[in-house]
């Protein structure tokens, strides 16, 4: 029994209305996917976030990108990076069934951006306007 | 490092007579309380039904009663506020400065944190399966660890009042006074520890009713069908879960400093005390949402059932409510315009502030359009919702008045914005949850409540409220600040006056609250709600008896309409039957109790205290506990009861014939006034 994979689906609590539904799709059949077509997805993951982080590690090399250029691409691969974990590994797909996962990445996304943005803003404009004490009698001082 | 840390006969406060005599009579009521439930041998029922309970609707009426009881620990504590700021015109009053700043920090996080949220989350608990017609939440077991969390948190708060002390910053600890250097003793670990347990148990809670409503919904029941308690839950939940690992993190880095030496916030090691009023108030946003926005759902149902019409604008109701969920995370600055983020910041934010009164407007405006017309009963939860209206759209415009920064630059930290936030936390949050325990006991224990002592409460708290904080007002225009212990201005001494006898009027309301317990529990059986419908209900919890089965439905209801229950009424009466026939009943397989929760709370309280006495070995000890009773539960093997079809069955059929012969008496009672009616 406690090796039953749907274990959650056995208190019979509530029927599942997925966004499927919602979204006007009949409920659809759920395809389990191959043991290989999965493990040919978790590799070519694997293999793209590696040769991601290699390539940031690349970029370092100053000779290669130029050299102010080079934070900007670290953030790129990044970000690459951040993709490909979402697709490969937390399968997030535009499907109609993962609306809400996509939905609740995008809020997360929003919330974290409104905060670090946010806050990096805030700060910047407060340490503009509140020198601290000691930095102004260094700039009195010279 | 001695065996007990930092805990010495010191901690215990035996110099100070007023707290070692209110600590000493709160613990003799415990043990009393335990040592009757012992005596009485009720000791195992409450273990069986009640402690190791993952049902949804149990476990929401604890959050209630932990709410109601940290209510008047909360309460004891704004008596003696009021009754020192009367005593301390040009006088020490009665409580020491050290002692009067323990008190409002007490309140304060008590009020927040164990009675607005609780209470919520309580009747989040009980409503919202039953409004989406499902058997419970997501994860019911994870429902118990958080609630028993929450309680382990507030342990934690009373337990400083005999052990130790509370922390004197106020109920937010900014430093640098909440650093090891202005605040050395545990007050502010016992804050902290406190919320970083009582708050995991809040974010699980966020997970689980969000996993809930999005996943776990009655055949049929559309996102635009859901009722409006339920999206408000969902907004409140989403904030939940994106807003208190906000706390957490804050807290942790103060804990940081305090512990381990670390300088995130302390100005004079390259940190930065600016950054923890940003963050705490990038949570403390959102958190005044996540109280309010339940409220407003409670509301939603309560002015649209007792004004006998559908909620007007319910759309214009969800889109206000995700509109409210989004920008209450871009307002957190104007608690703060004046630390000098500068004109253009405080602009942005200020305008932002007054963007969000305008969901809030469009709210107000359909609960007024859905009393228009419609045939008003006025009963006590109709009451509150009025007098909430009233209340609250005065307290949002002083609202919108502060989030003008000049304006806010004169009433910074003023007893005019304490007056505000109580305007508007008493007014919607309290009175909201009030409208909804009236509302919704009937349908958790099976009788309605006493209707004239719930309307006496409900006045005096109205009239109470209003002259404890209206003179509030007054004095801050007046200039006084906040968390005064003493002072020696002579026009504000007759306004605190008025307000000590407003606080007294609130005082006579709780007292009018308990009586209505008392007394409609003797007379229940008198108020038997017996259908399960006494206010005739438009949405689902009324579908089923009360109090409800544990499985709540034998059958899940089909949805086909907004109003489902409502819906299905209709139809009976048209066709003079129950809509649907009875079922063939199934066996129903339902979660089994856990202990899970109660000893992980246990676990997380041992460690709590240890951490913040510096008991090492203990801290150790109660992790490893916790995480033992998390790996025995994860590797169980029976994990669930079945309810055999011959209990189902019998549950539903006795419910089914009394809605049968409710549906005929009323059919007869028409036909008898049709006769009657003179013929023209």
């Amino acid at each position: 029994m406690s090796s039953d994979p749907n274990r959650f689906e056995q208190f019979d609590l509530g029927s599942h209305v997925g966004e499927d539904r919602v979204l006007g799709e009949a409920p659809s059949e759920l395809h389990p996917p191959t043991l290989r077509s999965e493990l040919r997805g978790y590799l070519i993951g694997l293999v793209l976030a590696a040769a991601l982080t290699a390539a940031s590690f690349w970029a370092l090399d100053e000779h290669v990108i130029y050299g102010p250029g080079i934070v900007m691409a670290l953030i790129v691969f990044g970000l690459a990076q951040v993709g490909v974990h979402l697709a490969f590994f937390l399968h997030l797909t535009t499907a109609p069934d993962n609306a809400n996962n996509a939905l609740a990445l995008a809020f997360g996304v929003l919330i974290v951006s409104l905060i670090f943005f946010g806050s990096i803003w805030v700060m910047f404009h407060m340490n503009q306007h509140m020198i601290p004490a000691r930095a102004l009698m260094e700039m009195r001082g010279g | 490092m001695t065996l007990l840390g930092k805990l010495t006969w010191q901690a215990i406060p035996l110099h100070e007579p007023l707290p070692l005599f209110s600590g000493a009579a709160v613990v003799i009521i415990m043990v009393a309380i335990v040592a009757w439930v012992v005596i009485k041998g009720y000791l195992p029922y409450l273990w069986r039904e009640w402690i190791t309970s993952v049902d949804h609707k149990r476990i929401g009426v604890m959050y209630c009663i932990l709410a109601g009881v940290m209510l008047l620990r909360g309460f004891i504590d704004a008596i003696m506020m009021r009754t020192q700021q009367v005593m301390a015109y040009n006088a020490p009053g009665f409580l020491p400065p050290s002692h009067f700043a323990q008190v409002f920090s007490a309140h304060g996080t008590i009020m927040i944190f164990f009675v607005a949220m609780p209470f919520v989350i309580g009747l989040m608990n009980v409503i919202v399966p039953l409004q989406l017609g499902v058997r419970d939440v997501a994860f019911p077991t994870l429902n118990s660890v958080s609630f028993w969390l929450t309680a382990a948190g507030a342990l934690l708060v009373n337990l400083s009042l005999v052990v130790g002390e509370f922390d004197r910053t106020g109920w937010l600890p900014y430093p640098p006074l909440s650093e090891l250097a202005y605040s050395p003793g545990v007050g502010v670990d016992y804050y902290c520890w406190s919320l970083q347990i009582s708050g995991v148990g809040t974010l699980m809670t966020g997970i689980n009713f969000v996993t809930t409503i999005l996943k776990l919904r009655a055949p049929g029941m559309h996102y635009t069908r859901m009722p409006m308690f339920c999206w408000t839950a969902l907004a409140s939940n989403l904030l939940i879960v994106a807003a208190f690992p906000v706390l957490t993190a804050t807290l942790a880095m103060l804990l940081l400093d305090r512990y381990v030496g670390f300088h995130f916030f302390t100005d004079t090691g390259g940190g930065n005390s600016m950054m923890f009023m940003n963050l705490i108030w990038a949570w403390g946003h959102p958190e005044v949402y996540i109280l309010v926005l339940p409220a407003f759902g409670i509301y939603s149902e309560v002015v649209s059932t007792f004004s006998s019409k559908p909620l007007f604008g319910y759309r214009s109701m969800i889109y206000a409510t995700m509109a409210i969920c989004i920008i209450s995370f871009m307002v957190w600055l104007h608690h703060f315009f004046t630390m000098g983020a500068g004109a253009d910041v405080n602009a942005i934010f200020g305008i932002a502030s007054m963007i969000i009164a305008v969901p809030t407007g469009v709210k107000i405006f359909n609960w007024l359009f859905t009393m228009y017309g419609g045939s008003v009963r006025f009963t006590t939860p109709m009451l509150w919702s009025i007098g909430f209206i009233v209340t609250f759209a005065i307290g949002g415009l002083t609202g919108v008045l502060l989030a003008v920064p000049p304006a806010d630059f004169q009433l910074h930290n003023s007893v005019f914005l304490v007056a505000h936030f109580h305007n508007v936390i008493i007014g919607a949050v309290i009175f909201g949850v009030f409208a909804g325990y009236v509302y919704w006991f009937p349908k958790a224990f099976g009788f309605t409540l006493d209707e004239r002592l719930g309307k006496w409460a409900f006045w005096l708290w109205l009239i109470g409220f209003w002259v404890a904080w209206g003179p509030g007002y007054v004095v801050g225009l007046e200039g006084m600040t906040r968390r005064l212990q003493h002072y020696d201005v002579a026009e504000w001494h007759p306004w605190l006056v008025v307000a000590e006898g407003g606080v007294l009027i609130i005082l006579l309301g709780i007292i009018a609250q308990i009586a209505q317990i008392v007394v409609s529990v003797r007379t229940r059986e008198q108020r038997r709600d017996v259908t399960g419908d006494p206010w005739d209900g438009r949405n689902l919890e009324w579908a089923t008896a009360s109090p409800p089965p544990p499985f709540n439905f034998a059958v899940l209801p089909d949805v086909t309409d907004q109003e489902p229950y409502w819906d299905m009424k209709a139809r009976a009466r048209e066709i003079g039957q129950l809509t649907r026939p009875e079922p063939e009943y199934q066996p129903i397989h339902m979660p089994r109790n856990s202990p899970t929760g109660f000893v992980t709370a246990f676990l997380a309280v041992v460690s709590g205290f240890a951490l913040i006495w510096h008991i090492w070995w203990l801290v150790v000890l109660g992790l490893a506990g916790a995480y033992a009773t998390f790996v025995v539960f994860a590797w169980r093997d029976h994990d669930e009861e079945l309810i055999p079809a011959e209990e189902v069955a019998r549950l539903d059929r006795a419910n089914r014939a009394v809605r049968s012969a409710a549906l005929h008496h009323r059919q007869l009672r028409r036909e008898v006034e049709t006769q009657r009616e003179p013929r023209q």
